[in-house]
């Protein structure tokens, strides 16, 4: 079965066959915020909402996470250290993005940029979750995945798709992992949530929401920023750009854009103690602040507000390109949203692209 | 509105063009509806892009902070008393700023105008005196501009410049309609457990992305407390000791100085009610020394001084 | 095998106190030497002088699990370096104030003026401090996650 034609009732039946065994959670508001919440039943999610305020990537890399703790119990003497345990129970995210699931796609690919320290911790997490995503037929209005190689449709990261055409659901089996939860389904259970093979007229009714979703997206023309030039561009074009210096006039250099940003992934090392015992925590960090880049001497290689916001646009925007051929953003338009300053990433991207074009004439010898 | 607009711009360009700033520090059209852009014109044809609007939400005197050379600002109330407070403290000199003051109505809250559209997202928004019209995919709301102001702009006591070199427009009402004194001090009938209850739900969600305290135009020191690092006296975890330790000494910190501006709180990328702590302080100040944050450059800011008589009760 | 009983212990309070060096600590060292008895709950941290300390220091103490902080210098008026004490006086009015309307109990924080021949004050302060925050018990709210989670 890779294609499914279910009812309201029987995408309810799904969801409740897929969180057997698996803790679910679905995107909601909670006190007039989107979010995710943990959930037994189909009915405690809000399917129509455009996107969750911050972006998914805390399930698979929180905010703060213990990743040992240490200790000089002579009881543990031969074993000091002891690594934080993993999760408890696997976990499925019903009713993701397909912006949100391509990020963990991209993270996938810089946590395990080399097979040799692949990061169990994010790895581990990974492994155990079943990503189900629903596309966008009507895609909000700071949102452009078709400006950076995305697609409100996109299947990238995701291991099952649900495509809401109105009557019914058109579920779609994405992956491997997607293929064996759905054989895995207790018996009664996936006879509630079989469904029929889709028609030809349910195939069309995706085709047509499909093309409506990039209509929309295409109406308003910041949404597809011409990054035609950034690729041949030289870095240190970019890099010496005169237009870092009007970003970081009003730039606060917070860090709202990169922690809402599901892509971002910087993060710092803590060891907090107490006596003779304590803990390894990880913690998101950001590029925008000063601390993150300061050396042990003193010296900061991003010391201005200049470096550091034009860091977070070149890593983006040239850095990860070089280094794994994609764009470091899934126009998820979440910073755009964000931003107190109201610095939009379409607009950069695009004036990058300028700088990149004109100063593709040769100058630089 | 639009009356300021046009004044902000035509004096503007004149500054620009006879060479008496070197930039106008104000707010251009942003590209979401509702936020406007921090600007800093250069050029007499950039001021041409200046804008006033309800969506003025930051606080253009921290792009102020360390420019070199002359600068005009855009300031209504509050950011002018925010530029006393830098000249008190010698951030800021006067001869190097020009003040174009805005007698001011009051800035819209995002959250409330996205509380009425029930998670749907705007795609424009057109203004007048009265009202707010946003629509987006599938719908047009008209909303009541009064109904829409931020907390802090409801409750604001000087509208209106407090030092300028020229005015937008006439001077307005000095004040909202909402009183200060009913929601500075909100958790004082609550018990100490309660309290903690309190500042627990406002706080819990905080994400440490340091946005109010990067937008806070009091926010100037080189190294700010929770970047030091020996002693280190903010953790960096999510621990909610250290998001409360974070809240209460930054508010600390504004002690004296904090105009009740709101940028903190319309940075907030989690709509976090942040001034509940700064206003309670603010609230203290004036009760405990009678003071007013900026009302006055030459006087130096009231935790830089002391007088003899200052309350001591605690005191044992 | 059944462990052996412990004496049940009074709850001894953790009271980080921070004296100015020119008179509460010269005031403590008076009653030290004057034979007067009090209560040894409190560490004592010297500063120069209590316009020396922030709101930071307070604060850190109660993360690190003090359950009660003191603070103490000179009289107004009295201050070694003329007016230290008349700044932190309005610090200490805001920090105090605004330390408990987040929750902390009235009674953990306790500020003092004890000049250097005070050694009597110092007494009935030190046991006025000690025993209203033994009677509040340990503090947790503010207490920093390590020290919650590794008991």
């Amino acid at each position: 079965m890779s294609q499914r034609i279910l009812d309201h009732a029987g995408l309810s039946a799904l969801f409740k066959a897929l969180a057997q065994g698996r803790k679910a959670f679905v995107p909601a508001t909670v006190q007039g915020k989107a979010t995710w919440i943990p959930a037994t039943d189909l009915a405690q999610a809000d399917l129509s909402l455009a996107n969750t305020a911050f972006s998914p990537k805390n399930f698979f890399f929180p905010q703060s996470e213990c990743l040992m703790r240490f200790g000089a119990d002579p009881a543990q003497a031969h074993e000091p250290m002891q690594p934080a345990p993993g999760l408890d129970q696997d976990l499925m995210l019903f009713g993701l993005r397909p912006c949100d699931a391509k990020a963990l796609a991209l993270l996938d690919r810089i946590f395990g940029q080399d097979p040799a320290m692949l990061d169990p911790y994010w790895a581990d997490k990974r492994e155990r979750t079943l990503l189900v995503g629903q596309s966008c037929p009507a895609p909000c209005p700071v949102c452009f995945c078709t400006g950076v190689g995305g697609h409100p449709f996109g299947t990238e990261g995701l291991d099952l798709l649900f495509t809401d055409l109105g009557e019914s659901f058109l579920v779609e089996v994405i992956s491997e992992r997607g293929e064996r939860a759905m054989k895995d389904l207790p018996m009664d259970a996936a006879k509630a949530a079989a469904g029929d093979e889709p028609g030809k007229k349910d195939l069309a009714r995706r085709e047509e929401l499909k093309n409506q979703a990039e209509a929309a997206l295409a109406l308003d023309p910041a949404n597809a920023p011409d990054l035609s030039a950034l690729d041949k561009a030289e870095v240190l074009d970019l890099y010496e750009s005169p237009l870092w210096e009007r970003l970081a006039e009003t730039c606060l250099n917070c860090g709202a854009c990169t922690f809402c940003c599901p892509t971002c992934h910087c993060f710092d090392i803590q060891d907090e103690t107490k006596v003779d015992e304590g803990r390894r925590v990880r913690n998101w960090d950001s590029c925008m602040s000063a601390l993150f880049t300061k050396h042990g001497t003193g010296h900061n290689p991003r010391g201005r507000k200049l470096d550091r916001v034009r860091q977070r646009f070149m890593h983006k925007f040239k850095y990860i390109p070089i280094k794994n051929q994609e764009i470091g953003c899934v126009g998820c338009g979440r910073c755009v949203r964000l931003c107190p300053v109201n610095i939009d990433v379409r607009q950069v991207a695009a004036q990058m692209n300028g700088q990149a074009a004109s100063a593709s004439g040769g100058q630089r010898p | 509105m639009n009356e300021r607009q046009i004044f902000i711009r035509e004096k503007a360009a004149r500054l620009l063009s006879e060479g008496r700033v070197d930039r106008v520090l104000g707010y251009r059209k942003g590209s979401v509806p509702l936020r406007d852009a921090p600007f800093v014109a250069r050029t007499p044809e950039e001021a041409g892009e200046l804008v006033w609007s309800s969506f003025c939400l930051g606080n253009v005197a921290k792009a102020l902070i360390g420019l070199p050379g002359k600068s005009a600002v855009v300031a209504q109330g509050c950011v002018s008393r925010n530029l006393a407070v830098l000249l008190a403290e010698n951030r800021v000199l006067r001869e190097n700023l020009v003040i174009i003051g805005v007698p001011c109505l009051g800035m819209a809250d995002p959250a409330k105008v996205l509380a009425e559209l029930g998670g749907r997202e705007p795609a424009s928004l057109v203004e007048t005196a009265e009202t707010l019209t946003v629509s987006g995919p599938g719908f047009t709301k008209d909303l009541k501009r009064q109904f829409m102001l931020r907390d802090n702009c409801h409750t604001c006591r000087h509208r209106n410049p407090v030092i300028h070199d020229f005015l937008a427009a006439e001077t307005g009402p000095e004040t909202g309609l909402g009183d200060i004194e009913k929601t500075s001090g909100l958790w004082e009938k609550f018990t100490p457990a309660e309290r903690f209850e309190q500042l627990q739900a406002t706080y819990k969600d905080c994400v440490r992305c340091y946005a109010c305290r990067d937008a806070c135009p009091l926010c100037s020191c080189p190294t700010c407390f929770v970047d030091q690092s020996d002693p280190q006296w903010v953790g960096k975890t999510q621990d909610f000791s250290e998001i409360a330790a974070y809240h209460l000494l930054r508010a600390f910190h504004c002690a004296g100085r904090c105009t009740d501006c709101g940028a903190c709180e319309s940075a907030c990328p989690q709509t976090l009610k942040v001034r509940r702590l700064t206003s309670k302080l603010e609230r203290d100040v004036r009760a405990l020394f009678g003071r007013e944050a900026g009302m006055d450059p030459s006087v130096p800011p009231p935790l830089a001084t002391w007088k003899t008589d200052d309350p001591e009760g605690f005191m044992k | 095998m059944m462990k052996p009983l412990t004496p049940i212990q009074p709850y001894a309070p953790r009271i980080a106190a921070m004296f100015c060096n020119w008179c509460t600590y010269a005031g403590a060292d008076l009653a030290g030497v004057s034979r007067l008895q009090y209560p040894a709950n409190f560490r004592v941290v010297r500063v120069p002088c209590t316009g020396r300390i922030s709101a930071e220091m307070i604060l850190h103490a109660f993360k690190q699990g003090a359950d009660g902080v003191w603070v103490s210098g000179c009289h107004p008026g009295s201050c070694h370096y003329l007016e230290g004490n008349l700044y932190a006086r309005r610090r200490f009015a805001l920090l105090k104030n605004i330390l408990e309307y987040a929750g902390l109990e009235p009674g953990r924080l306790h500020f003092s003026w004890i000049s250097s021949s005070e050694a009597t004050k110092f007494q009935e302060t030190a046991i006025a401090v000690v025993e209203t925050v033994r009677a509040l018990g340990p503090a947790t709210g503010f207490l920093a996650g390590i020290r919650r989670e590794v008991a």
